[in-house]
């Protein structure tokens, strides 16, 4: 089986393994993590054909053929994303462990709507948990990331 | 323990095969979001898993003659966003906006919701308010089944072991009625609904009901209505008086169930509160 992912091609045996567990222990792609495996935390969001979905929640089986892009691809040539960028800059996190899902949400959600008001971003990233409640500083950080992405 | 075999048929007619191949061996995933869970958490055990995501021409919306036709591979989020739907019953549109997250709405399908059966879901109350049917393929035939004989109990529908859902009608609604979702979510990390309530009145031209449906789910097993309490509302206008009595009406009839989001208590009392709520916004419209 070939996945797609960051670009590249990945040929991977993955049984009835979720495409979390695929991207972490055979590719090593960790900047997705496990939550609470059950599609309500959002710590394991990677984008799939440009939308969020749930590594958890997905088998690997089902994506062969689609584009999978992870937080690792965001990076580009020494340079942050914008959204990566305003989350430092804003102090979006505090233990980060939420934070490569809320960015990937917050990059889809952009390229779904490139001006979100606040409460379009609240709504779309509601189904992204941070433990630690830095919910005031991601909100201010994506508000910044969209003005910066005009 | 033999690998799970994953077979990808290219429509529904070889999909039933392959499920007549497996007897009740093989499991039906089509967004995976219920599939993947239960096998996550070893509630099922296939030999076979048949997905239907390389099925095409079943994820759409058409407003037709008889009603909206949505089929059963259409992602929540595509019927959530959808300009058909929003003008065909603005409720609908946003009883799919609530369910979950993004994430589980961008991979879930309509299909898969309704026959999963899971009892804490959106979907289920406001479609069996609205009247929908669905379309069902089987082996050596199709038939129709409206949704108030669908849900059998807990994870559980009409489909015969070899028959896949294809597609949920909703007749259309006469201009003189409104529609309306209310949700009450008892936990604030999750979407699952602890009382779903979806209505749907129709009134006469000097404001007095017509025709009344209300169906609450999420707090009992399959999506229930209280048919004595609808028509206390038939020819009356929808006074407080009388929305209060419908609602105790609902509280005293159904026979909740106790889980993490609520004890059959308690969802007595939600129910009473939410089928009034819902009640109040179909009466508000006119």
């Amino acid at each position: 089986m070939i996945l797609n992912v960051n670009g590249s091609r990945h040929e991977v045996e993955a049984g009835t393994r979720t495409l979390l567990e695929v991207l972490r222990d055979d590719l090593g792609l960790v900047g997705a993590k496990e939550g609470c495996g059950i599609g309500m935390c959002g710590a394991c969001t990677v984008l799939v054909d440009g939308k969020p979905i749930s590594g958890c929640l997905t088998l690997a089986e089902q994506v062969p053929g689609k584009e999978i892009l992870t937080i690792e691809s965001l990076e580009k040539n020494g340079q942050l994303h914008p959204v990566q960028q305003a989350f430092i800059d804003e102090r979006a996190f505090q233990c980060a462990y939420c934070t490569p899902g809320f960015i990937l949400s917050a990059v889809a959600l952009l390229n779904e709507n490139p001006n979100p008001s606040e409460d379009d971003i609240r709504e779309y990233l509601s189904g992204n948990l941070c433990r630690c409640g830095s919910y005031q500083n991601i909100l201010k950080a994506v508000v910044e990331a969209g003005k910066r992405l005009r | 323990m033999n690998p799970i075999k994953f077979l990808e048929p290219t429509n529904f007619t070889e999909a039933i095969s392959l499920l007549d191949q497996h007897a009740d061996d093989a499991k039906i995933i089509a967004g995976g979001v219920s599939v993947t869970l239960m096998l996550q958490q070893k509630l099922i055990a296939p030999s076979a898993l048949i997905s239907l995501g390389h099925i095409s021409n079943y994820a759409f919306i058409r407003h037709e003659k008889d009603g909206l036709h949505i089929g059963a591979l259409t992602k929540l989020r595509d019927i959530e966003r959808s300009d058909v739907v929003k003008k065909f019953c603005p409720a609908l549109a946003y009883t799919f906006s609530v369910v979950a997250n993004v994430r589980v709405r961008n991979q879930a399908t309509i299909g898969g919701n309704l026959s999963a059966a899971d009892y804490a879901a959106d979907p289920p109350a406001m479609l069996t308010a609205l009247d929908a049917r669905v379309q069902v393929q089987g082996a050596e035939k199709n038939r129709e089944i409206h949704l108030s004989e669908f849900f059998l109990g807990f994870y559980t529908t009409a489909l015969e072991p070899n028959e896949i859902l294809t597609e949920v009608i909703i007749p259309t609604l006469p201009s003189s009625a409104s529609a309306a979702y209310h949700k009450y979510t008892s936990i604030s990390a999750e979407g699952r609904p602890c009382v779903a309530v979806g209505a749907v009145a129709d009134f006469d031209n000097d404001r007095k009901c017509s025709d009344l449906r209300i169906a609450v789910g999420a707090a009992v097993e399959t999506p229930q209505r209280v048919r004595d309490a609808e028509t206390l509302a038939h020819g009356s206008t929808l006074t407080d008086e009388l929305v209060a009595a419908i609602a105790d009406e609902y509280s005293l009839r159904l026979d909740p169930l106790t889980d993490v989001r609520g004890s059959a208590w308690y969802r007595k009392e939600m129910i009473r509160v939410f089928v009034k709520r819902a009640l109040e916004e179909v009466r508000c419209d006119r």
